[in-house]
């Protein structure tokens, strides 16, 4: 398909020697949701050489609002996020690249996936990951550009190692309550204009077009119209921990205890192991039949108990859905998977 | 008299866009903490602050005239 890029590269943001720049880059996308979800399919179509997408989730009916990758059949399927959009996006564009990975993004599993990464795109839904990325990116000089969408606000920003500030300057301390999708709703406009954001410094990034960036943070409402953009220069801190002379990655000091996480606002708490397991899925079904109705996919098992769900996946964590309370789910978890 | 601007879900908590304080001279974080205090807002620390559409680090004072943004973290994604 010799013209599939023709109107791209007539831009002249862009140009032949953009196009060219873009064919030979590779992006990581972390998070298949709204926003990993739309990133990726606009840097797929624009050609881009190599898309790493990762999620830890699977596609409920909540999401086909507004995630643009995802069926019907994926939500009955339980299919995995990454497992879903890999398969959409090779539908896509075949010049491209695509690996979808079915993982909890964590310092030490998404540190390995670097090796020949142009950038990072944010699609992720907390501060936690946001920190892991940004202690990443200034560690291995690769610059992202953070997303976050919940209700109709948006606001993106794209972090340069060794030239602009990094999240840790902007944000001294993790954010525990965080304007999230389960809190405050959201709505797709929101979602389609910060990946768009997003995408189009991206796409600046990976056609070398590093002076046409925006350098600010930009915030919208997409009900009210009302957009702030602002200039960050004063945030960059000298005795950043991240990425001050004398700097540390305090996010990516890795933990190797098992793990238990509660999903905002889901209802959910997760529960990572601190080893990685493969669980057999025949045997498990076997052993969890007794318990409540089996479903299964490649992926993931699930399990509907008589108060809560249970959904095991491959590389060992489980969510406990139907459930705040750690405590409660530590029980659920010995009792029915150790 | 100093403008403050709310966004996200401070404007949704405070009920209102925008208003104007008898604050100038003070510091950004002593800014925060009168707007806890007096509207019950419980997460202003971690609330970032422009001065100008400029950041603004907490021991920025705000100035007679200038315009005062508080952005909540947004998570979801």
């Amino acid at each position: 398909m010799e013209d599939r890029y023709a109107r791209q590269q007539l831009f002249s943001g862009i140009g032949k020697e953009g196009q060219k720049h873009i064919r030979e880059k590779s992006v990581l996308i972390i998070g298949a949701g709204a926003l990993g979800g739309a990133n990726a399919e606009m840097l797929v179509r624009a050609g881009v050489r190599k898309v790493t997408i990762v999620d830890r989730d699977y596609v409920d009916a909540s999401n086909l609002h507004r995630q643009q990758l995802y069926t019907e059949q994926d939500a009955k399927d339980n299919i995995p996020k990454a497992i879903a959009a890999e398969q959409r996006l090779r539908a896509v564009n075949t010049d491209t690249e695509i690996k979808g990975i079915a993982m909890d993004a964590k310092a030490d599993n998404v540190e390995s996936l670097l090796e020949d990464v142009d950038l990072i795109v944010d699609g992720s839904d907390n501060y936690e990951i946001r920190f892991i990325i940004n202690d990443l990116s200034q560690k291995h000089h690769i610059p992202w550009i953070m997303g976050a969408c919940a209700g109709s606000n948006g606001m993106s920003y794209t972090f340069l190692p060794g030239e602009t500030p990094c999240l840790q300057c902007v944000l001294p301390s993790m954010p525990d309550v965080g304007m999230s999708c389960e809190t405050s709703g959201i709505i797709a406009p929101a979602v389609q204009i910060t990946a768009s954001i997003q995408t189009t410094e991206a796409l600046k990034l990976l056609a070398g077009r590093w002076n046409d960036l925006r350098k600010k943070l930009l915030l919208f409402d997409v009900w009210q119209g009302q957009p702030l953009s602002i200039n960050m220069f004063h945030a960059k801190k000298a005795d950043c921990p991240s990425c001050g002379e004398q700097r540390d990655y305090p996010s990516l000091r890795y933990s190797f205890e098992t793990k238990l996480e509660v999903l905002c606002g889901r209802d959910t708490v997760q529960i990572r192991p601190s080893h990685k397991k493969e669980y057999d899925f025949s045997s498990l079904e076997g052993v969890l039949e007794k318990h409540g109705k089996v479903r299964r996919n490649p992926y993931v098992l699930t399990c509907l108990l008589h108060d809560y769900r249970l959904a095991v996946f491959q590389d060992g964590r489980v969510l406990v859905h139907g459930t705040n309370e750690v405590e409660k789910a530590k029980t659920i978890y010995h009792q029915l998977l150790s | 008299m100093i403008k403050v601007l709310f966004f996200a879900r401070l404007q949704e908590e405070i009920g209102k866009e925008s208003m104007e304080v008898e604050k100038a001279g003070v510091s950004v974080s002593d800014l925060k903490k009168w707007l806890a205090a007096t509207h019950h807002l419980p997460h202003m620390t971690q609330t970032m602050a422009a001065i100008n559409e400029n950041y603004a680090n907490d021991d920025d004072i705000v100035n007679e005239g200038d315009t005062i943004a508080f952005i909540p973290p947004v998570s979801g994604g």
